[in-house]
């Protein structure tokens, strides 16, 4: 359905006349359209252009609402974009080898332009990613969005929060210093705890029995190459199934319109006959939906310029923490994990199976099937509906239980990982 | 929505701003320029004056190659006059590197010149600090986490204060100079040579390793303690030494300031292999310092007393007026303990108690020799004393002032001397057992034979004093136990493996799987749980006391009375078989001293 310009034919074609319109020729053949100004237009614009046809041409308001979806999605993507643009530039001085890395920081942070800036922003806005991409997955849960036709999108989203703590797990290793080298140390014996594979697992991360050279190496390949690849075609497969899911969950209207359904059961006019699963009904939407531009795309600025500046803000405001240089033989006492990896430890110094295997598996596990398992049709699109009570109770009392462990692990514990007050 | 995001895009263009501020407006560019400056109003000749205007300010390095792994110092960014004599008098960081004759810089020809080149030593050599640094606080090493500060110059904020005004002063360079001018005698390291002859002197050397140095095994290795510990450690570690760990049982040495600056920079010094060290040297050094030079001819008791001095045996041991604190009284030593004992003890201290702490000394045997015969002519028995005296002078260090077994050394023996305030215990046993634990010792503890200096009577009051002063209720003499004198279940291996079996099921929690006395219940233990591999002592106790001791517990002590627990006398005979089994065969240790 492109649209084609109107050709303004009456002048003399001519070289001279080319050149005149050489913009406007430029500016229409690389977007299509003009600036919109009628609905039809506004319909183009996302549908012609390549970065916004990821969008619908129309959404519903609810949509819309930042109090719905609070932006937290967008806002694990734009950090995921400040990651990649930053990280990109960091890789130009980094060099993953023990005896240059912790140098290489000094450098970035002492001599490099903008060196220790850059540091900073992918610092911040990995943490800020992970606590985003968490926080989605909240929000997704208590507004009951995984529910039919979107468990498929839920189970995505849930590998995609996995793979979100790992690359920021296996980026924490990279400045080789001494907050790195023990907290990988310490996640990795963690995950040397699982059941037969674990010390393989454990030897297939590190290449090694410790911590060393062929472990920053790995780590660094899975953190600029393989992991962000992974997250990218799940990033895709997550947007792409948002769109073919029907667009973002939203509560059951009762119908304004009575219109006529558009496919009828019985006969089949033309090819949407043979389109199966859920569409968007013309017939009875159209009250309930805006053009995306530009109001999605209006929001999506907002919410882009939002968290630039914030990350902005806190990385002029905090550097990224740099320890000393790599000390084997003197761990700090205690040694602690990531702080998102903080509740497993705690956990671990209960039980070093069950706080960092079994829990966690099971947790995952849960988190993996609970769409197939809660089939409950109500309740969908509304925060804290009514009717999944128990289900939100049973997540957040979840969450909660574990942000109550990331906090005593982060605040709680000293040497020997024993009860101290922070205060 | 527009207005927000018009406000959004302003703090995205300040921060912008301000980052750009700071990326190009550096201190070290203000540096430069006002060198420039100065410099160029110095100039003596129009071509100077046109190089100093065409330079524009950029970072300085010097990557020095010849010191271990590459440093990139790029000081003198800052401190672009160090090497520009014009600059004496100005302030710092524009301020000339002072120049020394002593350090080897030589007058000539109207002009310095220095021995230690910047291009050849760069700065962190002999300085610390972080060379790839180009602000104060992180070049400095003001950050925290930076482990190698400005040696003598900065104090980081985590520091303890009372600390912080000691670690300040160019002496503490020497630790960077003795890198490589390692002679023991150097005139430039007057502070580090001071510190080394302490670190004998002052017996450190008989518990810590410096490798190559010394050879101690009680203390921390301290070979790398310079790349290891800031000073502000070092000077905590020398002064309180359980400021660290409180379990420590390093002396407290009280040195003068001097003395402890000494050591701490000569610590600072120990940085593992230096740049001009051979481990050939170091030896050298080793059997310099700690070579004893017994004159030829020497009788064996002149000769052990020095040893006894030189090897530092007062640093834990009691002798004289000098008292380490740390073990046992060697004063009547020679008279309480035979020769074989003492030799047997000194090649291997636990071949008589088996859970001592002190180290197995590498001496060569005609040391021993000389050691024991200095410890038997000490021939001076006690004077004869009233009992309060008595027990102040040869049990109270053990058994403590309140007679509750925490004495001065307790905590470094095992088994813990008796608590006699526990009237349970002393109550429980009859009056013979004290006297022969007294006269006779309690064989395989630190408990010696008193009998060997103290008369009869001397025990008697003695024992006496003890219960009547911290023994609660003393009371009457015990009724004798039904017990058989002698085990009735002959040993067989089907009585062993009965007797392990219910060892396994019933005694691990506490006397650990190999009845060492260490399971996981022993540590909230006090008194601890005997040792049962403690041949020694296993031996010389008798069977009736071993029965009365599980079918009728320990009085005072965590040991239940397992008759509670369906017990029969068969089953005590069958553990007390399976203990004595694994008591038959001499430990190692032992077969390797009766040689």
């Amino acid at each position: 359905m492109s649209i084609q310009t109107p050709e303004k034919s009456a002048a003399p074609a001519g070289v001279w006349s080319a050149l005149k319109e050489l913009p406007s020729n430029v500016w229409s053949s690389v977007f299509r359209n003009p600036v919109p100004s009628t609905d039809l237009e506004r319909a183009s614009t996302s549908f012609t252009n390549f970065f916004l046809h990821i969008h619908p041409v129309k959404v519903n308001r609810n949509t819309l609402r930042p109090g719905y979806t609070l932006g937290l999605g967008l806002i694990s993507l734009f950090l995921f974009f400040i990651l990649v643009a930053t990280g990109i530039l960091l890789m130009f001085y980094y060099v993953p080898s023990t005896s240059q890395a912790y140098d290489r920081m000094l450098d970035l942070r002492g001599t490099v332009a903008f060196g220790i800036f850059l540091r900073n922003m992918h610092r911040w806005s990995a943490h800020g990613m992970v606590a985003m991409v968490f926080l989605h997955m909240c929000r997704v849960f208590l507004t009951g969005s995984y529910k039919k036709p979107r468990e498929f999108n839920w189970v995505i989203g849930v590998l995609l929060l996995l793979v979100t703590l790992f690359l920021s797990f296996t980026g924490y290793l990279l400045p080789w210093d001494q907050l790195a080298f023990w907290a990988i140390t310490v996640g990795t014996s963690i995950a040397g705890y699982a059941p037969l594979i674990g010390k393989q697992m454990q030897f297939v991360l590190l290449g090694d029995t410790t911590v060393g050279q062929e472990a920053l190496l790995r780590f660094y390949v899975l953190h600029v190459a393989v992991l962000p690849a992974v997250l990218v075609t799940l990033v895709g497969i997550h947007f792409w199934r948002i769109r073919k899911d029907g667009g973002l969950s939203r509560p059951e209207e009762a119908p304004k319109l009575k219109a006529a359904p558009v496919v009828v059961k019985t006969r089949i006019y033309g090819l949407q006959g043979f389109v199966r699963g859920p569409f968007t009904k013309v017939g009875n939407t159209p009250e309930d939906s805006v053009f995306s531009w530009p109001n999605l795309l209006m929001a999506e600025l907002f919410v882009f310029v939002l968290t630039v500046s914030l990350i902005l803000v806190v990385s002029l405001m905090f550097n990224a923490p740099l320890e000393q240089p790599v000390n084997v033989m003197h761990p700090p006492n205690p040694a602690k994990a990531p702080w998102y990896f903080l509740g497993l430890q705690e956990m671990v110094s209960y039980s070093a199976f069950w706080g960092g295997i079994g829990i966690p598996g099971i947790m995952v596990a849960l988190l993996l099937v609970v769409p197939y398992i809660d089939r409950g049709t109500q309740g969908v699109g509304r925060w804290f509906a009514r009717e999944r009570l128990l289900a939100n109770t049973l997540f957040l009392t979840l969450v909660t239980l574990n942000i109550i462990f990331i906090i005593i692990g982060t605040f709680f514990r000293g040497p020997n990982w024993s009860f101290v007050s922070p205060f | 929505m527009r207005l927000p995001l018009a406000i959004a895009s302003f703090v995205v263009l300040i921060v912008h701003g301000v980052v750009f501020y700071e990326q190009f407006f550096h201190r070290w560019e203000r540096h430069q320029t006002a060198y420039f400056e100065q410099a160029r109003s110095m100039a003596q000749n129009p071509a100077e004056k046109a190089a100093l205007e065409a330079r524009s300010p950029q970072i300085e390095q010097v990557i020095v190659t010849n010191f271990g792994d590459t440093r990139v110092d790029r000081c003198t960014t800052c401190h672009l006059a160090a090497d520009d004599p014009r600059f004496a008098n100005m302030g710092s960081p524009l301020k000339t590197h002072s120049y020394s004759a002593a350090m080897g810089d030589v007058f000539r020809n109207g002009h310095w010149e220095r021995r230690h080149k910047f291009s050849d030593f760069g700065c962190t050599v002999c300085h610390d600090g972080q060379g790839r640094g180009l602000d104060n606080f992180h070049s400095h090493g003001e950050d925290e986490f930076w482990p190698d500060p400005l040696l003598g110059y900065v104090t980081q904020t985590t520091w303890r204060k009372d600390f912080a005004p000691h670690l300040k002063g160019e002496e503490y360079m020497e630790a960077n100079c003795a890198q490589c001018h390692t002679q023991e005698d150097f005139a430039g390291t007057p502070t580090v040579n001071r510190g080394r002859k302490l670190f004998y002197g002052m017996n450190c050397y008989g518990c810590h390793k410096i490798d190559g140095m010394s050879e101690g095994t009680l203390g921390p290795d301290l070979t790398e303690a310079g790349k290891k510990f800031k000073v502000d450690y070092l000077w905590e570690s020398v002064v309180e030494p359980r400021a660290n760990l409180a379990t420590s049982f390093m002396p407290k040495f009280n040195l003068p300031e001097a003395d402890v600056r000494a050591l701490v920079i000569f610590l600072k010094s120990r940085r593992g292999v230096n740049f001009a060290e051979t481990s050939l040297d170091r030896y050298k050094a080793h059997v310099a310092n700690v070579a004893v030079v017994i004159p030829p001819g020497t009788a064996n008791e002149k000769a052990g007393e020095q040893l006894l001095n030189d090897r530092a045996c007062t640093a834990c041991h009691k002798l004289h007026d000098k008292d380490g604190g740390i073990a046992p009284d060697l004063t009547y030593e020679g008279m309480i303990r035979d020769n074989e004992w003492l030799t047997d003890h000194f090649k291997n201290p636990r071949s008589r108690i088996p859970d001592s702490i002190m180290p197995s000394f590498r001496f060569p045997v005609e040391d021993f020799d000389r050691l024991s015969t200095y410890l038997a002519s000490l021939k001076t028995p006690p004077p004869a004393m009233p009992p309060a005296e008595t027990y102040k002078t040869l049990c109270e260090r053990c058994h403590g002032e309140k007679g509750d077994g925490n004495g001065k050394v307790a905590w470094y023996i095992d088994p813990s001397p008796r608590d006699f305030t526990k009237e349970g215990f002393m109550n429980s046993k009859p009056r013979a057992r004290f006297v022969e634990s007294i006269k006779s010792g309690v064989p395989g503890t630190s408990m010696p034979p008193w009998g060997r200096i103290l008369g009869a009577e001397q025990i008697d009051g003695t024992l006496a004093y003890v219960l009547q002063k911290f023994t609660k209720e003393p009371g009457k003499e015990p009724k004798p136990r039904n017990v058989p004198d002698k085990n009735p279940v002959a040993t067989s291996a089907a009585s062993i493996t009965h007797g392990e079996q219910l060892f396994l099921q019933r005694c691990t929690g506490c006397h650990g799987r190999k009845a060492d006395g260490k399971g996981p219940n022993s540590l909230d233990i006090l008194p601890h749980p005997r040792n049962l591999r403690n041949t020694a002592f296993v031996d010389t106790t008798t069977d009736r006391r071993f029965f009365e001791s599980i079918l009728y517990g320990v009085q005072g002590t965590a040991m239940p009375a397992w008759i509670d627990y369906g017990f029969s006398r068969n089953d005590v005979g069958d553990i007390l078989n399976f203990i004595r089994s694994i008591n038959v065969q001499k430990p190692r240790s032992q077969q390797y001293a009766s040689k």
